[in-house]
């Protein structure tokens, strides 16, 4: 399989995706849940019968709480997200929720977050992201000393992982409009868990060019490149598939608290394959080869 | 020789592992882990259920917290939180970095479902079952479950209780359901009060001053006061329901019997009001020399417990200091009319008692400000026995009111009595009047070098002025985190035995090596999450999941490797060490970028409100450096071992089922 040689393909798809999830994360944006917005979310479990999502919504706005947003979970179970309510805040809505029909309500889960907590957990998260890629970058430098120009690789492998972040954080901004996902606290560590399988899928490829690269040095990088993603397709299918096994199997077994979470885990591994294959190494091809200066190109392509 | 030893130490971890995951609570060399948990394992509070509360450490006068003022908050929680009952919270700093100090508290109360109440009637008045009996028929709470505590004080549990609303200001809207109930016991058990009358003791009439005018109504007043008179001191503070009867065989001496009466000392919006007890006893007081009064039954503790709102109430009040004059009994017998000590003590039991019984002593308000306390250290006492002492500093104005009140202290042979948020923390003596200076140690003969630290730290924190302010809150129902742990656990098995299949069909042997290196793999995991302990969550259940990839992963690279190398026309053995030097590299960089992922997230897991990601980055930690571990042993020495094996010397057994499918591929033997 000529995979180098229709890296133009992919990496337009790559590009298209991307950009199609900048311009979703720009205009909509992602669906922020209290972690990062501040105010108190309740979930409520009716145990005499449902009473059906416009009454809940009433009962908040009889409550003083018109603008609240409610979600039904299904088996009577109500998510509700309100600005930060308080405790007698609370004590009032739960007045009105338990004159419902279907009440007595339990209280399965509150949390509330004050918006200096909020302010914080972004810039944390991105301080996080932004600090853990640089180690990553610094390590991989470190581990392909031997090959000439590691810094290349230490760079290519971050495009991917921001490759792989963009895209889940729009593939997530989407589900926020179709489904009203919330992006909360356990979100940020779906994110972090796809920035550790990213970058391990990628090294496994890195690791192949670096070995291919050694047994023949002479060797058309384009070609050793090839033929390390060539022999290296396998092992990476065996292991999305098996991880996504996994994945899917919580999904349609686990509870709801997990679901969110699961599903930006099984976009991030499928992502995080593609740009290992199909991004990291064509960057690497792409800088070799000076592609992203056309002027400067060194062998003209024919390909 | 090596191979066979490298699984010898696989095999004795797992076994290891099995044993500490079979036995619910392990106690090793003073360690003890475990529980009632499935497997023992720590619960974090999004599968346990619990409440997480947030509080941000604001000193009054604006400055930042220091280490100290941090240190000595925490300490304040811990205690405020252990008090209210709870087990196993746990209290931590957060926000410290390298050059920052910590601002944050969170405190983790776990398994917090439903509320308690600790009431004390004093021993032996009212037995558990009788008041489970009570709530059950008479308040109509079959949930409730009554067990008794240390200090006979019992404690009644509860499935919820509807909370108190209050309003902004702090005013009570409703009161909360729990203060009829305790009204309705009040109004259920009696109390009894014992009250014994002595003559006074007074001066003989000199002889030849009959015309004294005081001399006359001396007379007329030696006489107990009779039964008519009690009666009619209780008809005086509305109490003409007590049954007052006279106790034959001792003169002055009655016993009242009596019901609905409430000592508490505060009305419904916490301002202090003249308790009802109180009143009797000013009452019975101003009819005769009363020699001793006593109260059994009385409801004296009345704490509601459990309720997130009830925790929030106690963990979130400024820490109150406070230094009390106690004045003990009198050590000595006031006249020889009067039986001394009493209650038929001994003098020795007596010198004891007179100080440390509530019932012996009284206690009264200090001209000291907690706030005037700067400072309190633990420090060594300076003579011939090296004693663990506390050692407290006073600013000036603080310093006089210490002298006036030690100075009193002294030369009554009393006590000073310290309290913080209304316990007890120590209660000296003056030896050699007062102290003067501001300086003054605290020694005691049960001090250690521990105590004297806690108490040190107490003291510093009931003088430290600053607030809490609670930023951020979750609470999660058990049943809800209950619910969570089964799916997980059910969703975690059916994932792993559909990856078994898969490795076992797709990859064969390797396969096969791969599916007993990670079921290793999960019982080590487990064992080792148990013994050190890790809490388990939500996001390390995902950690879990992630690892898992990894340890399939380093499987497949393996097994693949070694395919190619068959390809290339090795022996099967030379294939599989070739196979496993060619992957370790990859294992190795992979797994290390992983690993440190992990901990840069672990560095800035502080950093956030919640625990989730020191949770997760410690977990992907554990996983990931136990797949490599897996890997290098178990896996590789596991192969051979088959391999060498008549069972599984067939290298076709070797080749994923996909590339057997393709005969121009592997008739080609390899590809490069």
């Amino acid at each position: 399989m000529d995979i180098v040689g229709k890296r133009r393909i992919f990496l337009t798809i790559s590009i298209v995706l991307a950009t199609l999830s900048v311009i979703v994360l720009g205009t909509s944006g992602l669906n922020l849940g209290i972690d990062f917005t501040s105010g108190t979310t309740v979930t409520y479990q009716f145990d005499g019968g449902d009473p059906g999502a416009a009454d809940v919504v009433e009962a908040l706005a009889k409550s003083g709480h018109p603008g609240a947003v409610v979600q039904a979970l299904g088996d009577a179970q109500y998510f509700i997200r309100t600005d930060d309510l308080g405790n007698s805040g609370l004590n009032a809505v739960n007045d009105e929720i338990a004159k419902l029909d279907g009440a007595p309500a339990r209280v399965l889960d509150t949390t509330s977050v004050g918006a200096s907590v909020a302010e914080d957990t972004v810039s944390n998260a991105i301080t996080a992201v932004i600090v853990a890629a640089i180690f990553v970058m610094l390590y991989i430098m470190y581990a392909f000393r031997s090959v000439p120009n590691s810094y290349k690789y230490a760079f290519a492998a971050v495009v991917a992982l921001m490759h792989d972040v963009v895209i889940v954080l729009g593939a997530f901004a989407v589900l926020g409009i179709a489904i009203n996902a919330e992006v909360n606290a356990i979100f940020i560590v779906g994110i972090l868990t796809v920035i550790g399988y990213s970058v391990n899928d990628t090294i496994v490829i890195f690791d192949r060019i670096r070995e291919n690269v050694t047994l023949a040095p002479g060797r058309d990088f384009r070609t050793t490149v090839n033929l390390s993603i060539n022999e290296s397709i396998t092992r990476s299918l065996g292991t999305s598939i098996t991880t996504m096994t996994v994945i899917i199997a919580m999904l349609l077994f686990g509870g709801a608290s997990l679901r969110d979470f699961l599903i930006v885990l099984l976009a991030g591994v499928m992502v995080g394959t593609y740009s290992s294959i199909f991004v990291a190494a064509q960057v690497l091809v792409l800088w070799e080869r000076r592609g992203f200066l056309p002027w400067r190109r060194v062998t003209p392509t024919n390909s | 020789m090596s191979r066979s030893r490298g699984l010898i130490l696989i095999a004795i971890l797992v076994v290891i592992s099995v044993v500490v995951l079979a036995i619910s609570e392990v106690s090793v060399l003073g360690f003890t882990r475990g529980g009632d948990s499935p497997l023992g394992l720590t619960l974090g509070l999004d599968l346990e259920g619990g409440t997480h509360l947030v509080y941000n450490v604001v000193p009054e006068d604006g400055r930042e917290p220091t280490r100290e003022d941090m240190e000595g908050v925490r300490n304040i929680i811990d205690r405020r939180v252990n008090e209210f009952g709870v087990s196993e919270a746990s209290v931590q700093l957060l926000g410290g970095g390298v050059d920052s100090v910590a601002d944050r508290v969170l405190v983790q109360i776990p398994g917090q479902t439903g509320s308690a109440i600790t009431l004390n009637f004093g021993a032996d008045t009212v037995s558990t079952e009788v008041l489970e009996a009570f709530f059950h028929d008479e308040l109509g709470r079959t949930d409730a479950e009554v067990s008794q505590n240390e200090n006979l004080s019992l404690t009644v549990q509860l499935d919820d209780i509807r909370a108190e609303v209050i309003d902004a200001d702090g005013v009570v809207i409703t009161p909360s359901e729990a203060d009829a109930w305790r009204d309705a016991i009040i109004a259920h058990y009696p109390v009894a009060l014992q009250v014994s009358y002595v003559l006074p003791q007074v001066t003989p009439p000199v002889e030849g001053d009959d015309n004294s005018v005081d001399a006359a109504p001396a007379e007329d007043e030696v006489t107990l006061p009779t039964l008519a008179e009690v009666e009619a001191a209780f008809a005086s503070v509305d109490r003409s329901d007590a049954d007052v009867d006279e106790v034959t065989g001792a003169d002055g001496l009655y016993a009242i019997l009596m019901y609905g009466l409430d000592i508490k000392s505060t009305d419904a919006n916490g301002n202090p009001i003249v308790s009802e007890d109180k009143k009797i006893f000013d009452a019975l007081d101003q009819i005769g020399l009363v020699q001793f009064a006593s109260m059994q039954g009385v409801l004296t503790q009345w704490t509601l417990g459990g309720g997130v709102q009830e925790a929030k109430n106690v963990i979130g009040t400024t820490a109150q200091l406070e230094f009390r004059y106690r004045e003990c009994g009198d050590e000595f017998a006031l006249s020889d009319d009067i039986p001394w000590p009493p209650n038929g003590l001994t003098q020795d039991e007596w010198a004891l008692e007179r100080c440390s019984n509530p019932a012996y002593f009284t206690e009264s308000e200090t001209e000291i400000d907690p706030a005037d306390l700067d400072d309190a250290f633990p420090a060594i006492s300076q003579g011939a026995f090296a004693n663990p002492i506390v050692t407290l500093v006073f600013n000036d104005d603080g310093a006089k009111a210490f002298f006036d009140v030690t100075d009193r202290v002294s030369r009554h042979q009393d006590r000073l009595a310290i309290y913080l948020d209304g316990t007890e923390l120590v209660a000296p003596g003056v030896s050699q009047g007062g102290i003067a200076g501001g300086r003054a140690i605290i020694e005691g003969g049960d001090f250690t070098t521990e105590s004297v630290r806690t108490i040190a730290i107490q003291l510093r924190s009931g003088a430290l002025p600053v607030g809490l302010e609670l930023i951020q809150e979750r609470n999660v129902d058990a049943v809800l985190g209950k619910d969570s742990l089964q799916k997980s656990l059910i969703a975690g098995g059916v994932g792993m035995i559909l990856l078994l299949i898969f490795m076992i069909a797709y990859y064969k042997i390797p396969g096969l090596v791969a599916s007993i290196a990670l079921i290793a793999y999960s019982i080590m995991l487990l064992g080792i999450f148990k013994m050190i302990p890790v809490t388990l969550t939500l996001s390390g259940a995902a950690a879990v999941i992630l690892s898992l990839g990894f340890a399939v992963d380093a499987n497949v690279l393996i097994a693949e490797r070694t395919k190619e190398e068959l390809r290339s026309g090795r022996s099967l053995l030379a294939a599989i060490t070739a196979g496993f030097e060619r992957a370790w590299p990859s294992i190795r960089d992979g797994n290390m970028s992983t690993i440190i992922v992990a901990v840069v997230l672990f560095w800035f897991g502080d950093r956030f409100s919640t625990s989730v990601m020191q949770g997760f980055a410690l977990t992907l930690a554990i996983g990931v450096l136990l797949s490599m571990f897996t890997a290098f042993f178990a896996s590789r020495l596991l192969l051979r071992l088959i391999a060498s094996s008549g069972f599984g010397n067939n290298p076709n057994l070797y080749v994923p089922v996909r590339d057997q499918n393709e005969p121009s591929e592997s008739a080609t033997g390899g590809n490069s």
